[in-house]
């Protein structure tokens, strides 16, 4: 292990260096792009044994990835924003062609107005696509779980994609102490890529054929049994990980000082960090606050949040992009898992195209959850730091 | 790229430690800001600062420009780039604070031969607060700047780094002046115009989003001026769109003219038209 000072763009082209990724396809987008610069130096330098092909686009990119899967090679790529709507349309051919394709996504505004700052409006729109979803809290987290993605998706009980979800300059331009592990402790958690289901010239097959109605139902269902086995698969790859690298990040989703609360927030992200300060200060006031932090948007973990937060007074969800019309898209998903309880939740918006996130930020939402909690009445979506008054 | 460097030293000497550069939209010749946290136990904030305990300013004359201070913690300190000494400097009103000076830009020139200080105010840093060792410092420093430049301007930036701390003067600077934050257009959400589209009318086309042209007189970064001589125009439009501030004005006639509250003197134009209707003149003119 070497402790390195390093942007999270540079850890997670370490873990694909150390994944031993064969084949990484790219196209420049800010602010992912010094990662795949970074993994073209380590190929440049011998460091790395793998192709890199620069791409005309990104639609090409994702392309060029499920060939390459398919070909059967780990593969790895990195985009952002309107790199990814531009490979929407791949998304959606790489998940039920089960390839098990590692991607970072740098979260990055996306459309007009331009903004190059942090929402998760990239992402959240394309998690029907069938792909895994994680998101990061740090530059640690977001080396380790590239390295745990790939374990993840390979999985054969899995084998879909996984996008691992960074926040786009706070973290992918932030510096941090990064523990890089060395590659032979990475080969003892990583094995050899799994080339089953791959094309060989010596066995021809078809992959992704016309699927008739007669079938397609049948092969939607796998896709959605597959994602529901990957909870269980999050759950032991984190702890295997943990086994070896000593560290744990909770599998789907961490509890933190969950044991007695009477409210939380749940939430993802660079958020995260400044809620563990703001929960860390109610406590110190005596006041019972816990924070759930979501690792994993798909699989949802319906079930395990739904038990961890059922005996809550008031939860509160934070949302780094908007649904329009009212909730965002985690406080849907998190209602539905909670239907039936009278857990009261709220929703609360902010860092919406980058704006920056303060701990004051975080406990003016805490603040309004904790109102809930006792009975008041409050909004049940809040855009927190907005000028001018809301409906 | 020192704050990298500082953040790296401090991550060597056993603390956790960040670095960032300010988020937001960044042009060369305006002031910049990065910052740094360093901390005995994990850093989880993520957020910019808002109340350092310490402000590094590499460059003496933005006293007279931004409120630096702003914001500073009861009892932090400066670093600053300067060749007077601290109680010779009039810094943010109402401030009192142990400050660490150096001629920053004087060492540069020495060792780096450029007028490039961020290395040798990582040394005067560590002169107004004890949170790094000057040699762990100038080993990060040597190593980072050895890697992107090469091991000889590593070992110069190193070296700019130990003379600035070297030379460093400690004491206390106070300040009266009064300087106002520049007053920003901070619209409500109903105040702003559906899909943030301006009118052109509002200023000559050059408003390219709320708050930006509105606040960014790019025409204050100018230290060379665009001189045109009408009479040599021969009317072929270049200067007119390749100006990156669409600060020169089409007319009627298809003759220019210029805009100088956001002309940055770039020279583009000047270099771009085929008759040499425009010189560069130095200084900043209105004309
Ligand atoms: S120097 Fe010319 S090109 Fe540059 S900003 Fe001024 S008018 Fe525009
Ligand atoms: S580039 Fe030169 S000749 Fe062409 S319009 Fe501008 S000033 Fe006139």
């Amino acid at each position: 292990m070497v402790r390195m000072t390093i942007t999270a763009n540079a850890a997670v082209a370490h873990a694909a260096r150390l994944a031993r990724v064969a084949l990484v396809p790219g196209f420049p987008i800010t602010p992912q792009t010094t990662i795949i610069e970074q993994i073209s130096e380590f190929i440049n330098d011998g460091e790395m044994d793998a192709e890199f092909i620069p791409a005309e686009s990104e639609h090409s990119v994702m392309s060029v990835a499920i060939g390459a899967s398919a070909g059967g090679v780990r593969t790895f790529t990195a985009t952002s924003s309107q790199g990814l709507a531009l490979m929407y349309e791949m998304l959606f051919a790489a998940a039920p062609s089960r390839l098990p394709i590692v991607m970072v996504n740098a979260n990055r505004s996306v459309g007009a107005a331009s903004g190059i700052w942090t929402e998760h409006n990239d992402s959240l729109p394309v998690r029907e696509a069938g792909w895994l979803q994680a998101y990061v809290e740090d530059g640690q987290e977001a080396l380790d779980a590239t390295l745990q993605a790939f374990r993840i998706a390979e999985d054969a009980r899995v084998r879909l994609p996984v996008m691992v979800c960074m926040d786009g300059f706070i973290l992918t331009h932030t510096v941090e102490a990064v523990d890089v592990p060395e590659r032979a402790e990475v080969d003892r958690f990583l094995p050899r890529f799994d080339t089953t289901n791959t094309l060989v010239p010596s066995d021809p097959m078809v992959m992704s054929p016309i699927v008739p109605p007669e079938f397609a139902m049948e092969m939607r269902y796998q896709q959605d049994r597959a994602m529901q086995a990957s909870l269980e698969v999050i759950k032991e790859v984190d702890e295997e990980f943990a086994g070896l690298f000593g560290r744990r990040y909770g599998g789907l989703f961490e509890e933190y000082r969950m044991e007695d609360a009477e409210y939380a927030m749940i939430g993802l992200g660079t958020w995260v960090g400044a809620a563990r300060e703001v929960v860390d200060q109610l406590r110190a006031e005596g006041r019972k606050a816990g924070l759930i932090k979501l690792r994993f948007v798909r699989p949802f973990p319906a079930t395990e949040l739904r038990e961890a937060l059922k005996d809550m007074k008031a939860v509160g969800v934070f949302e780094r992009s908007a649904s329009f019309n009212g909730f965002g898209p985690l406080y849907t998903e998190l209602r539905s898992a909670m239907y039936g309880t009278d857990v009261p939740i709220t929703d609360h918006f902010g860092g919406i195209g980058g704006r920056d996130i303060t701990v004051p930020d975080v406990r003016e939402m805490y603040e309004v959850v904790e109102r809930r909690s006792r009975g008041e009445r409050v909004n049940e979506c809040t855009w927190h730091g907005l000028r001018g008054e809301q409906g | 790229m020192a704050a990298q460097a500082l953040a790296d030293a401090a991550v060597r000497a056993g603390h956790h430690a960040q670095a960032f550069p300010y988020f937001g939209a960044e042009r060369r010749g305006a002031p910049v800001q990065a910052f740094a946290r360093i901390d005995s136990r994990k850093i989880r904030v993520k957020s910019q600062v808002y109340e350092p305990d310490l402000v590094v300013v590499l460059d003496a004359s933005l006293f007279e420009l931004e409120p630096v201070t702003e914001g500073l913690k009861e009892g932090g300190r400066l670093a600053v780039n300067t060749p007077l000494r601290p109680e010779e400097l009039e810094i943010g009103e109402g401030t009192e604070a142990v400050t660490a000076t150096a001629d920053a830009t004087a060492i540069a020139l020495q060792t780096l031969k450029v007028p490039i200080v961020n290395t040798a105010m990582l040394g005067v840093l560590c002169r107004v607060q004890d949170l790094v060792p000057i040699e762990t410092v100038m080993e990060a420093v040597q190593e980072r700047f050895g890697e992107k430049l090469g091991a000889i301007a590593g070992r110069a930036n190193a070296s700019s780094a130990w003379k600035a701390y070297d030379g460093a003067v400690v004491g206390v600077a106070s300040g009266k002046r009064r300087i106002a934050r520049a007053k920003e257009w901070r619209p409500a959400w109903h105040e702003m115009p559906a899909g943030t589209s301006l009118p052109s009318a509002t200023i000559d086309g050059v408003e390219v989003g709320p708050g930006s042209a509105r606040t960014n007189l790019t025409g204050e970064w100018r230290w060379s001026t665009p001189f045109y001589k009408k009479d040599r125009c021969i009317r072929c439009l270049r200067c007119w769109w390749s100006c990156p501030d669409a600060a020169i004005d089409r007319l009627d006639d298809d003759y220019m003219r210029w805009n100088f509250d956001y002309c940055k003197g770039c020279g583009i134009c000047a270099d771009i038209c085929p008759v040499s209707a425009i010189d560069m003149i130095k200084g900043v003119h209105r004309w």
